[in-house]
């Protein structure tokens, strides 16, 4: 048995992450407009940002990869890097975390166990199937996330922002 | 799906890979030559991912994209059935040559896809798309591939090119179905549930006989009990003897002593013959659902919660059977109640019959509104309740975790949150309730009031006497009742139907997993397994097996190793068929796993792997599983060559232990020792040993390889294992790396190789020497060593 492992070796210091930071990380966007950087004075033609806490934190811990999905390192908090550096991370990441807005429900209607959304995306109207309704909504502070029969997923970004017989619709199927 | 054959207008034919007919004209109207098109694909976004109809479709010059709008109409045609037809508009096409492209690619976002074009090593976006539309993408991504590899393009006989809609309103409706749920008529619910009470018909006519002769005696009371009681007996102006009023006041009660005791003996009959009956409707139900359980696929066990399953056999049977055994009685005798009694009514005065009715619509509202916010009500203080079942569940299946951190104070914490929000959601459908009802109340009572009021009126008028008015209001207030049943009858048949809904989509899945018509049996098995460009995927866009192709002869073992999540036990999976690959073919003695009858194939691969099972009952009884009729002999001759009959003789109850949930505690070995010997019993001749012995200490590990050493003579193996020490006796090795075989060879030879085999087995090698159990690192080949 080695001697040395002891639980003071696993020590919150030991355990801090490797962040990529200005000093050492340049955003920019390659031909093809994809996100490319180098990152220790390395060059990855594409690199890839995912968030770590999507929902809670969609600014911070965020990973970035390159093509094959290896971790270069993690972005603390994008607001450490310069607006123009801001522009091209938020830039991918809206790609990445795409959602249809939903900013009206024209109507709810429950057959069978399944819910029937009528509802406004912007200018677009968009019907969708939820089954199970209690697991495919999902809420987290004002957002509450939609996600449909085929994985579509539809987002209210507040709810209550949205018009108050929208409001009503959804209400009695939030916990 | 019950609908009826007919019914509902059928959409247009469209050929496997290609636009329906309508739409190639509309892409050939603006200038896409549809002739020569190979394949096509229809997506929803365009690049900046913005909702609109995009198609995609590829010849042998290009690919091309166009972008418009879609519009579903429904249209009479001269038979005046509907049709369904959609409108196309194509705004925009746009060509990208085919040597500009060297290959399609999808990418999977959160809650869209994109698909990529590759040329010179360089990617660039394409077209945006919602995530449930990526398997019909990444179809057309492997048709354009190959044909841009191979001149021909490969085209799964399950793609499907556009989203599957119903065929009634156009809607999306999952893969399997042609209409939407919310086209599949309630009434086609309700005639499938129907069905289960056909053998019962003679019972069934017979219930309602009794019901409505009960009702008809309900409905006659009031005329005996109020009205005879004041107009004939009380209200003579002369005054009756004496005599004359006992013996009449005497007939009287006992006319209504005998009615009252005719309608509760015919309601006794009536409940005696549901009750007969419907515990067997309910028992056939259950086994239908159970039975359709067995049927299915692996793959829907995974796609399902146990708990939501056991719903469906439980509670959904007893939903059905409530609403049979209590709505269904008295929605007869309620309806009969209400059409007796307004002609009765109508009969007595038809001028206060129209003051009743013309107030019926306010109350009906009234019964709308209140319905509408009771379900609600009724649904949130459901979900909250779903949810402290869920915690509780959570709480206690956790138990062991939340002692070691000794987080006992933070759960109750938790608890008594959620706990409060559904009490909370309680309390407001209480206090909804208790401030609703009494309204409802005082407005009944107003409408009688009124008819009170009129009806004085028309007394003192000598129009009516006072026992008709008295029995008018009885039997207004008679109809209260089934006015109020009616009103909320609607949400219980809603729940019962939610309820049948989910019981047929059990009986009417289709199992992933089919037996062909003509499948053939194995005369006599050797064992020889052959597996050739197997592809597979759990989920669409996301391979687990790639190509993979391998081969192991009767009798030899083969070993796989490689990391979590590479795709072995996917393989083993692919050979009893718990799966069918996406392309490819897995074959035993040639004959592809498809072609061969199920339970012939199961027959003969026995599967040990890491998560053992035990049903309840004997140790006996498990050993004896796969062949019940084994007699004691060979169930200990299995147990030992298990090394498991030291171990079961050591237990009070021997064989007769009882094991599974409840029974006695076994460890991971012994448990594990008991599915070997199991598995040996079954004596077939494909064995796969899915990491067997992953859980156990490596002194346990050591006493069942004696076991799995006895069980794989004879036999063709195929052992799944992490600790690479356990393969040194397999024939072949092959090392998996993202679904695909990166090393492949004899044990010495990987050695040798020095590649990733050799770097993982000196890892564990150094790592086991350290406990002092470690093995040398062998230099010279396998037969030399032996």
């Amino acid at each position: 048995m080695n001697s040395n492992i002891t639980a003071n070796t696993i020590s919150p210091e030991t355990l801090k992450a490797e962040y990529v930071t200005p000093e050492n990380c340049v955003f920019s966007k390659n031909k093809n407009s994809f996100l490319a950087a180098t990152v220790s004075g390395k060059d990855y033609a594409r690199v890839i940002l995912t968030r770590a806490l999507p929902l809670a934190m969609p600014d911070s811990y965020i990973c970035i990869s390159d093509i094959d999905k290896n971790e270069i390192g993690i972005i603390e908090h994008i607001s450490a890097f310069s607006e123009e550096q801001q522009l091209l991370i938020n830039d991918e990441l809206s790609q990445r975390y795409y959602c249809p807005v939903i900013t009206k429900i024209e109507s709810i209607k429950e057959k069978m166990g399944h819910f029937y959304f009528d509802v406004m995306i912007g200018d677009f109207k968009k019907s969708f199937a939820v089954k199970d309704i209690s697991k495919s909504i999902r809420q987290h502070g004002d957002a509450i996330d939609l996600i449909d029969v085929d994985g579509n997923r539809f987002r209210i970004v507040d709810f209550d922002a949205i018009p108050s017989k929208s409001r009503r619709k959804l209400e009695p199927y939030l916990y | 799906m019950a609908t009826k054959k007919g019914k509902h207008p059928k959409p247009p034919e469209t050929e496997k890979g290609k636009f329906p007919k309508s739409l190639m004209l509309e892409l050939n109207k603006a200038g896409l030559d549809t002739q020569s098109l190979i394949y096509c694909c229809t997506g929803d976004m365009d690049n900046e991912a913005c909702y609109c109809s995009s198609w995609l479709s590829f010849d042998d010059k290009g690919l091309y994209i166009a972008l418009g709008e879609e519009e579903e109409i429904k249209t009479k045609r001269k038979s005046k059935r509907e049709k369904l037809e959609t409108k196309y508009t194509v705004n925009h096409i746009q060509s990208i040559p085919l040597d500009d492209i060297d290959a399609l690619e999808t990418e999977r976002y959160v809650s869209t896809g994109r698909l990529i074009i590759k040329k010179d090593g360089e990617q660039s976006g394409l077209l945006r798309f919602s995530i449930g539309r990526i398997a019909q993408f990444e179809n057309f991504v492997r048709a354009f591939n190959s044909y841009k590899e191979k001149g021909k393009a490969e085209i799964l006989s399950s793609a499907e090119t556009e989203e599957k809609k119903c065929r009634k309103c156009g809607k999306s409706c999952p893969p399997d179905k042609d209409f939407c749920p919310k086209c599949n008529k309630k009434s086609s619910t309700a005639l499938r549930l129907f069905k289960f009470f056909g053998g019962y018909i003679p019972q069934i006519v017979l219930i309602i006989a009794i019901m409505l002769l009960g009702t008809a005696v309900t409905v006659f009371v009031p005329q005996i009990s109020t009205r005879s009681l004041f107009d004939d007996v009380l209200a003579n102006p002369d005054g009756l003897p004496a005599a004359e009023l006992i013996k009449a006041l005497g007939v009287l009660m006992l006319s209504i002593f005998g009615v009252r005791l005719l309608s509760t003996v015919l309601t006794v009959i009536q409940q005696y013959i549901t009750a007969a009956i419907m515990p067997k409707v309910v028992y056939d139900i259950k086994l239908k659902i159970f039975n359709a359980m067995q049927r299915l696929s692996v793959n829907f066990y995974s796609s399902k919660q146990t708990g939501s399953l056991m719903e469906r056999v439980v509670r959904d049977a007893n939903n059905i059977y409530w609403f049979f055994i209590d709505g269904v009685p008295a929605l007869i005798i309620d309806t009969a109640t209400i059409i007796g009694v307004v002609v009765i009514m109508f009969a007595m005065s038809w001028k206060l019959s129209l003051v009743t009715i013309g107030a019926m619509p306010l109350i009906f509202v009234c019964l709308f509104f209140g319905d509408r916010v009771f379900r609600r009500l009724h649904h949130r203080s459901w979900l909250y309740g779903a949810r402290v079942s869920a915690m509780v569940s959570d709480n206690i299946n956790g138990q062991r975790v939340i002692k070691a951190f000794s987080k006992e104070d933070d759960e109750y914490e938790r608890f008594s949150k959620v706990s409060g929000e559904h009490t909370k959601a309680d309390l407001k459908l209480s206090l909804t309730e208790a401030t609703a009802f009494p309204i409802l109340e005082i407005f009944v009572m107003g409408l009688s009031t009124v008819v009170l009021g009129i009806g004085g009126v028309m007394v003192a008028k000598g129009e009516m006497t006072t026992g008709t008015l008295l029995s008018y209001i009885v039997y207004l207030e008679m109809l209260r009742g089934p006015f109020d049943f009616l009103s909320w009858i609607s949400n219980w048949w809603a729940r019962c139907a939610d309820s049948a809904q989910r019981v047929f989509e059990i009986c009417d899945a289709k199992p992933d997993i089919t037996e062909k018509e003509n499948a053939v049996s194995f005369e006599n098995l050797r064992g020889d397994i052959e597996i050739n460009e197997l592809e597979f995927e759990y989920e669409p866009a996301r391979p687990v097996i790639k190509k993979l192709s391998l081969n192991v002869k009767a009798g030899y073992m083969l070993g796989i190793v490689g990391k979590t999540g590479a795709g072995k036990t996917t393989i083993a999976n692919l050979i009893a068929r718990l799966y069918d690959a996406k392309e490819g073919s897995v074959k035993i003695d040639g004959i592809d796993v498809k072609d061969l009858k199920l339970t012939e194939l199961r027959r003969n691969i026995g599967l040990v792997s890491q998560d053992i099972y035990l049903f309840i009952g004997s140790i006996a009884d498990n050993i004896r599983y796969a062949k019940p009729d084994a007699t004691m002999d060979e169930v200990i001759a299995a147990a030992k060559a298990a090394s498991a009959h030291d171990f079961i003789m050591k237990l009070p109850d021997a064989y007769e232990t009882r094991v599974g949930a409840g029974g006695q505690k076994l460890s991971g070995g012994e448990r594990q020792r008991i599915s070997i010997a199991r598995t040996i019993i079954q004596n077939p001749k494909i064995l796969i040993l899915d990491e067997a012995t992953a859980a156990m200490d490596t002194e346990t590990e050591r006493n069942i390889q004696n076991s799995l050493t006895q069980l794989k003579e004879g036999r063709t193996t195929i052992a799944i294992a992490h600790r690479l020490s356990t393969l040194r006796d397999a024939d072949y090795l092959a090392v998996i790396e993202d679904g695909k075989i990166i090393e492949y060879g004899t044990f010495s030879e990987l050695i040798k190789q020095k590649g990733e085999f050799y770097k993982q087995y000196k890892i564990q090698s150094e790592a086991l020497k350290t406990i002092g159990i470690g093995a040398e690192i062998p230099t010279d080949n396998k037969e030399d060593e032996q």
